[in-house]
């Protein structure tokens, strides 16, 4: 197991470099003047182009460009993004914990969810919990994001007033930027937690509820059908059979011999899916005033913000080779054939 | 099908929901009584005095942080009361001289900084030079260096032309007085230092490498770039509120209570003022009481209208204009909006407005009772040019622009040499993320103007406010869409940012004219009205002739408050921060 984990990990540098590559290449679509223009601030500067180019290479052949660009990546200066007001690593050092926050709980729930609706459905195959649980996961993938978003927000905080949106409350808010509270980690729930108050942790979680539960109507609809149609496939095994046959009772054959191999294809859409969270849900954040890296990453290109596109760019790339690496790890724990391979 | 029955159904769902959510609240009690919050969709550029010229920066630093040394009687624009003088300087009293070249204004004693440090007679000095010599492109500095040093930029060309020793001249200090000297007699001065004299600390600003008030160090602090301040986000001002943060991520600013304030502590204990930038979300938050007013532009007035426990004061006069920007010298450099850079069907090349028959081609397809109609529901008046209704000089007869596609075809049919007919264009316009109103207006230039011609074709793109100032500044705006709200109430205040070759637009979009300069420069200088209002006939109509943008609305106003908000007056110079100005030492929540 750990040969296995560690020739993945050996492979990872130059899965990066190829991304990193990938990522200058499209760079180069755009004319020097053009890259120079982004290392403009200043409408002074406009008549320094030449020496702007001059400066940074952009005049030389493509690999010294990519050395210089690479170099000033790994000394982690990713340039200043004019819509965060601040250089890219920072801003998304910024919005990256609200994005994660909002993503761990909504994996969490559309795992669990997903997972437990699609067994249930291929067990109860063609009955009506199976019809039920799939139209209701239908109907989420159905709706547009930023409809289910507002009728949640209308009913849940307009009528009921029950869950605001925002990250946080007005007090939470005024807390949090006190030096009472330490930010830990930079996500709030956890945060709250290990500065022991906890009226900031129910804030905090109230503010979650209803982006989460958005996420999870909408997303878990493809959770369901994989697991649905890989425990289907997994149930009509001979093993499985030979399970039932031998006697034992249907919700061991369930759990233990056919979900744990229906499992894989459902590992791989799972990194996907939360990479995918990581990266930002532009319409889920906008709608609840959230403040997190996918409404940042959209101002930036609506405003051709190259330097935090790029950036966003890398940061994403990186997190799908991570989200990748782990998914081939959770293979490897769960079927061992791939251990030995 | 089924798709489209759950879509129906939540559609229906969203309405009977909106209709029911519209009756609550009626009876609940105040929210954060001690804490006004204001939703609004445009985010501050800087909270820098002398760079800030925008209404979501000038709207979070004055009145609340920084003060004036007179300002306005509460809504009355023509009378005055002292601030951080004590005095309002007039002929009778003997603080304006005969000659009206000089303004003594007695300063305050005894009013501390947010800091805590006692302000003096130099730190008003300092402020005042600070303010003009700082002179960032596309800044306010205009507004004190044309009465008291007879120009409106401290550079010619890019190369700084102003001397210190004239600057110095211009303000001095005698004992406890500051003492202004006017280069000309000038109408509109206090009416501009009521608005613009802002004090922050000499020392404290040169402490964190600001300009340390010397003649031989000044030039280097001219022209800053956006960040470069100290001040871009810290403050110290004498006003009633502090600011506590500005959380550019979470786009919010908290300012708070100084309960050290040399009138009396204000009523309210905190201000917050947060960007959001769908409406919904701010109708919503605006319903549940967790806002206190929210900016609605004119469309989704009715979506508050009748909302209980919210106010809607409507039928305020403006002095404000929403204008379409024509850049006759667009920066190419790396700007998409251009598309090829060329006239070759594919974009437009960097000076395709610099042909009057371009413009003219615009202003005639620019349906502007359907901007009226759907962009404010009538309530408000197309200008025909920068001088608005309201301010001395406006004349309603002169001529406008109509919508009339003939016209329109006619002037695009002679445009570029006969070339732009067969050619075409294709090029994209702008605006500021969240604002409706200059949406539906980009939605109209382009529907119109593409109709005329398949080949003409227009995209639209929108930008957050902050960046979308950038933008515009560095040249980069094709066809935009940027309004001006008065910094003072007098013509002056339009003639010279639309007109005037430093003025910010044509400064902004390559417009240079001697014979307007000249112009602008009189009528602000002139002290009979009537010969005044002549002039600015006459830049009306050149305005007209010239077609220097879109001049598309002068709308009124309203303001929409929870009705738990009191103490709150219109005032049409306050910069708008949702919808209107606020001064929050008079509000409190009751």
């Amino acid at each position: 197991m750990s040969r296995f984990i560690a020739r993945r990990l050996l492979l990872l540098p130059f899965v990066a470099l190829g991304v990193t590559a990938l990522i200058f290449s499209l760079l180069q679509l755009l004319t020097p003047a053009m890259r120079a223009s982004l290392y403009i601030t200043d409408p002074k500067q406009l008549n320094a182009l030449p020496d702007i180019i001059r400066k940074y290479h952009l005049d030389q052949p493509v690999y010294v460009q990519y050395w210089e660009w690479l170099r000033q990546v790994l000394h982690g200066d990713l340039g200043w993004s004019e819509t965060a007001r601040e250089p890219v690593l920072a801003a998304i050092r910024g919005y990256f914990p609200a994005t994660f926050e909002l993503a761990l709980y909504s994996f969490v729930c559309i795992l669990v969810l997903g997972i437990w609706l699609g067994t249930l459905s291929a067990v109860q195959k063609d009955k009506i919990v199976d019809h039920v649980s799939r139209s209701t996961s239908i109907s989420g993938a159905s709706l547009p994001t930023f409809v289910w978003g507002l009728v949640l927000l209308m009913v849940f905080y307009g009528h009921f007033g029950w869950f605001p949106p925002g990250r946080i409350g007005l007090d939470a808010d005024l807390f949090v930027r006190s030096p009472q509270f330490h930010p830990y980690t930079g996500l709030l729930t956890i945060d709250a937690l290990l500065n022991g108050q906890w009226w900031l942790l129910w804030d905090a979680l109230r503010h979650l509820v209803l982006p989460v539960a958005t996420l999870t109507y909408f997303i878990t609809a493809t959770l369901v059908r994989i697991t649905r149609s890989s425990m289907l496939e997994t149930l009509r095994a001979d093993y499985v059979r030979t399970a039932e046959a031998k006697g034992l009772p249907r919700d061991v054959v369930v759990d233990k011999h056919a979900r744990r191999n229906a499992l894989i294809p459902v590992i791989t859409l799972a990194s996907l899916l939360f990479v995918g969270l990581l990266s930002g849900v532009v319409i889920t954040e906008t709608v609840f005033n959230w403040p997190g890296i996918g409404r940042w990453g959209v101002t930036a290109s609506q405003q051709l913000d190259i330097p935090a596109v790029t950036g966003f760019a890398l940061i994403f790339a990186g997190m799908l080779v991570l989200g990748n690496l782990c998914a081939d790890v959770l293979y490897a724990v769960v079927d061992p054939r791939i251990r030995l391979q | 099908m089924a798709q489209r029955g759950l879509a129906v159904l939540a559609i229906a769902v969203m309405a009977v929901l909106a209709y029911g959510t519209g009756a609550r609240g009626a009876a609940e009690s105040v929210r954060n009584p001690d804490t006004l919050i204001i939703l609004t969709y445009g985010d501050p550029q800087s909270l820098d005095p002398a760079y800030a010229y925008d209404t979501a920066s000038e709207g979070v630093i004055w009145p609340g942080i920084y003060e004036t040394l007179i300002t306005y009687d509460g809504s009355v624009l023509s009378r005055y009361v002292p601030r951080l003088a004590t005095m309002v300087p007039t002929l009778q009293n003997g603080l304006i001289s005969k000659d009206g070249l000089t303004y003594t204004f007695p300063i305050r004693q005894g009013v501390h900084f947010h800091d805590g440090t006692v302000m003096t007679p130099e730190d008003v000095r300092y402020s005042m030079l600070r303010f003009m010599l700082q002179d960032r492109d596309g800044g306010p500095s205009w507004l004190l260096l044309t009465p008291l040093l007879g120009t409106d930029s401290t550079r010619t060309k890019g190369a700084v032309t102003v001397q210190y020793a004239d600057a110095a001249k211009a303000v001095t200090v005698e004992g406890q007085n500051v003492v202004f000297h006017l280069k000309h007699p000038y109408a509109a001065f206090l009416s501009i230092l009521a608005a613009w004299s802002f004090v922050l600390p000499e020392k404290w600003a040169a402490a964190h490498g600001d300009w340390d008030g010397t003649a031989g160090t000044w030039a280097k602090y001219n022209n800053p770039k956006l960040q470069d301040r100290y001040e871009f986000d810290h403050t110290n001002g004498t006003g009633p509120f502090v600011l506590q943060t500005w959380d550019r991520q979470a786009k919010e600013v908290i300012l708070v209570r100084n309960d050290h304030y040399w009138r009396a502590p204000a009523k309210l204990g905190r201000v917050v003022i947060r960007t959001v930038t769908e409406f919904p979300a701010r109708q919503l938050q605006l319903q549940r009481g967790d806002a206190d007013a929210i900016a609605v532009d004119r469309p989704d007035q009715s979506k508050v209208t009748g909302m209980a426990g919210v106010t809607v004061q409507d039928g305020y006069p403006s002095l404000v204009i929403q204008v379409f920007h024509f850049n006759q010298k667009i920066d190419a450099a790396g700007n998409p909006d251009v598309g090829s850079g060329k006239l070759d069907g594919n974009g437009i090349p960097p000076d395709f407005f610099s042909d009057v028959h371009v413009r003219r081609g615009f202003a005639y397809a620019f349906d502007y009772g359907t901007f009226l109609r759907d962009g404010y529901r009538g309530k408000a008046l197309q200008p025909n040019g920068p001088i608005i209704q309201g301010l001395l000089g406006y004349d309603a007869s002169l001529p406008k622009y109509t919508f009339d596609k003939q016209k329109a075809i006619a002037e695009f049919k002679e445009a570029w040499g006969g070339k732009l007919w067969d050619t075409g264009f294709h090029f994209t316009e702008t605006y500021n993320t969240g604002n409706a109103v200059r949406q539906i207006g980009a939605q109209i230039v382009k529907d119109d103007v593409e109709s005329l011609n398949p080949k003409f074709h227009i995209d639209i793109r929108n930008i957050q406010f902050s960046s979308f100032l950038q933008l515009t500044v560095q040249h980069k705006g094709t066809l935009y869409a940027l309004g001006w709200a008065v910094d003072y109430p007098d013509p002056d205040d339009f003639a010279q940012p639309f007109l005037a070759s430093n003025g910010q637009y044509p400064k902004q979009n390559g417009f240079s004219d001697p014979h307007v300069d000249q112009l602008v420069k009189q009528a602000a200088q002139v002290a009979d009205p009537a010969k005044r209002a002549e002039i600015y006939h006459e830049l009306t109509k050149f305005a007209y002739d010239n077609v220097l943008a879109i001049y598309a609305a002068q709308p009124t106003n309203f303001v929409v408050m929870r009705s738990w908000v009191h103490g709150w007056y219109y005032n049409a110079v306050l910069p708008p921060l949702a919808n209107v100005g606020f001064d929050f030492y008079t509000m409190s929540k009751q």
